[in-house]
């Protein structure tokens, strides 16, 4: 059995060429092997960011996740566009990453990192405080406040229903401040970014995860901007800005979008 | 590489290293999709791709609501919770015991970091002792039959 029988290639994304820099990324973690380098594998004008990984054994222990992201995040710090791949994308060897990778997608990874090119993502996290927001709750709602002190002498196990009831009064008055406030959020970033991309928050607390597509000469004024809204809203939304990092919710458009523009230009359409 | 302006007591927070929880929720799922036909596939990936999204609008998030909502000391019931000098009282009497105790703690941090990523873990406990409490209520109700 040689090495190649048991090792495989892992892909991070794809850079484009003349935006490799060994230092940016050498010292990084790899994915799944420690004692692997982190490396790029060039073709075409473009470069794979990749490592070497162990076949029989099982990826994406936490580690493995923050080395894949630290990976991409490098390339995007240093101002490079970058293409991230999903966790997970493994390639027989780096022969197969230049002939079924770069050969095959150049033309469409051209595009998509053109299209990227002077951006990187922020993403937005806010959170509601519990205690402050159930306090907007129970002053703005009279029903709320009428069950919590009906309960309030109720022992445990007895009110069950209430409880459920009470609850989901509240769950449901946080929903609707959830609205309000994403508008809020909304309203004051989109037009400071070159798009946005939001989700629902996986928990009652979450005001909303939103993701931006900056362009470099815009961070300082969405900077401040988000700033403002923390401050405004000190004490009862805990707000945290994580970037530069990889466009992870923007590559699939700037990707599509580059075969909608390349169909609708062949189309003789503007 | 761009530097941005760091905490510096502002109200916003920009975290130099990100979370487990952070991590995860950036990338998963995320990202351009290979072919398939191409891929080498790894065992332990599928996993992964499990959805850990909560379900908001259920019986076990009204109940923790319900149960905050009760906790919480608005000055009619200044008394009868358990307010922040309460827990300070617990936990200067805690303090001689938290030092010896600070390098067992660090592994149990380091631990449920590890299993679900820093912030996330009270909400996690308050839920595991949500779960806790709903078979001891129905064994009660078996032991009446």
């Amino acid at each position: 059995m040689t090495a190649e029988d048991v090792t495989a290639c892992y892909v991070y994304g794809v850079v484009p060429d003349d935006r490799t820099d060994d230092a940016v990324i050498e010292d990084l973690r790899p994915v799944g092997n420690p004692e692997a380098r982190v490396g790029f594998v060039r073709h075409g004008g473009l470069a794979a960011l990749v490592s070497e990984v162990p076949t029989g054994k099982a990826i994406g222990t936490p580690e493995d996740l923050r080395s894949h992201a630290q990976v991409l995040d490098a390339m995007a710090a240093a101002e490079s566009p970058v293409l991230p791949f999903r966790f997970g994308t493994v390639l027989r060897d780096t022969d197969s990453v230049v002939e079924e990778l770069l050969t095959e997608g150049r033309e469409d990874f051209s595009l998509a990192l053109e299209r990227l090119e002077n951006k990187a993502q922020f993403t937005l996290r806010a959170q509601y405080v519990q205690d402050a927001v159930l306090r907007e709750v129970l002053e703005e709602h009279e029903e709320v406040r009428r069950l919590r002190e009906e309960l309030a002498d109720v022992p445990e196990p007895a009110g069950y229903e209430q409880r459920v009831r009470l609850g989901e009064l509240i769950v449901n008055a946080i929903e609707a401040k959830r609205q309000t406030d994403f508008q809020e959020v909304e309203q004051r970033l989109e037009p400071l970014a070159h798009a946005m991309i939001s989700a629902e928050p996986a928990a009652a607390e979450g005001l909303v995860t939103a993701s931006f597509l900056l362009e470099h000469g815009q961070l300082e004024a969405f900077e401040e901007a988000v700033e403002e809204l923390a401050e405004q809203w000190r004490e009862r939304v805990e707000l945290r800005l994580l970037g530069p990092m990889a466009p992870y919710d923007f590559v699939s458009d700037a990707l599509s979008a580059d075969k909608e523009a390349a169909a609708t230009a062949g189309e003789g359409g503007g | 590489m761009t530097v941005a302006s760091q905490q510096g007591g502002g109200a916003l927070s920009r975290p130099n290293a990100s979370s487990l929880a952070d991590v995860v929720g950036v990338i998963l799922d995320k990202g351009l999709v290979v072919d398939a036909y191409v891929r080498v596939s790894l065992v332990g990936i599928e996993l992964l791709t499990v959805d850990a999204r909560v379900v908001i609008a259920s019986v076990d998030t009204y109940l923790r609501f319900a149960e905050a909502a009760n906790r919480l000391d608005i000055a009619r019931s200044g008394t009868e919770t358990k307010g922040l000098p309460d827990l300070m009282n617990q936990m200067q009497e805690g303090g001689g015991r938290r030092k010896t105790r600070g390098a067992l703690e660090g592994v149990k941090d380091t631990v449920s970091d590890l299993l679900q990523g820093g912030e996330e873990d009270e909400y996690e406990e308050e839920a595991a002792e949500e779960e806790e409490e709903a078979p001891r209520r129905r064994k009660k109700s078996r032991e009446r039959d």
